[in-house]
């Protein structure tokens, strides 16, 4: 799955750590996430989406089959 | 070099010299130097998986990180003195009950660091969690088939190892695979 949550995160100028640690989760987990390694549980697509403002549908795209 | 790598390799480094020290004393089992050596291996492997990866130390965050060592280490280094004491104590004791006692010291500190184990993985994110449960969903696979094909090749007498041997290394087996199983799988998710 693509996400755009590099790109949110860098718009807010955070880095993986200041975001892994507003989302109380670990630097790698947010670093999989971002290189599409990991597709986070729907709980903390959440969370993610309410720390940006954003709809889930808005930051986490289907990857294309 | 971060903290926690110092001080796993200098734990690890120690106990080793500690194991090698005590190998020739009279009186100690052979079994015993060679899990304090089974053990000081494994934090040494740590330190270098910590070491290499520098990624490694970010696979959890730093509240669980601090509490892990803060619950770790303490039943470690207890563990190693309840080896020395039980070793030291069964050269003087004979009443059958009391050394099935003395020979159990170390079990409640090897309990303690489990339940340590136990709760870094039930409280890690998602992702680590995960790999922790990966990690030993290999190791009890790896370690269980090691068991079984050494008992079939010990009921074909191929093979003829100690049962007091054999049980001891059970424990520090599972950590070897499982650190080197965590290290690999931690690696598809860098």
């Amino acid at each position: 799955m693509d996400s755009r949550v590099r790109e949110l995160r860098e718009a807010q100028g955070w880095s993986q750590g200041e975001l892994a640690e507003r989302l109380a989760v670990s630097r790698q987990t947010v670093n999989a996430i971002e290189t599409g390694k990991y597709d986070p549980s729907l709980p903390l697509a959440f969370r993610i989406a309410r720390l940006f403002v954003q709809p889930i549908e808005a930051i986490f795209l289907p990857t294309e089959h | 070099m971060v903290r926690s790598t110092r001080y796993f390799a200098m734990s690890g480094a120690l106990l080793l010299l500690a194991a090698l020290g005590i190998r020739n004393l009279p009186g100690v089992p052979g079994y015993m130097v060679r899990v304090l050596i089974a053990i000081a291996l494994c934090l040494l492997f740590a330190a270098l998986v910590k070491a290499v990866r520098s990624d490694a130390c970010d696979d959890a965050t730093p509240a669980l990180r601090r509490r892990y060592l803060r619950e770790f280490l303490p039943p470690m280094i207890g563990y190693v003195v309840a080896v020395f004491l039980s070793v030291w104590l069964l050269g003087r004791v004979e009443a059958p009950l009391l050394r099935a006692l003395i020979a159990l010291l170390p079990v409640p500190a090897i309990a303690l660091a489990m339940r340590a184990i136990v709760r870094r993985i039930r409280d890690a994110d998602e992702l680590q969690r995960r790999i922790e449960l990966e990690a030993v969903s290999v190791a009890a696979g790896c370690v269980s088939l090691g068991y079984l094909s050494a008992g079939f090749l010990q009921l074909a007498k191929v093979i003829d190892i100690a049962a007091s041997d054999a049980m001891i290394w059970v424990f520090p087996l599972t950590c070897i695979v499982f650190g080197v199983a965590k290290a690999a799988l931690g690696r598809r998710y860098s």
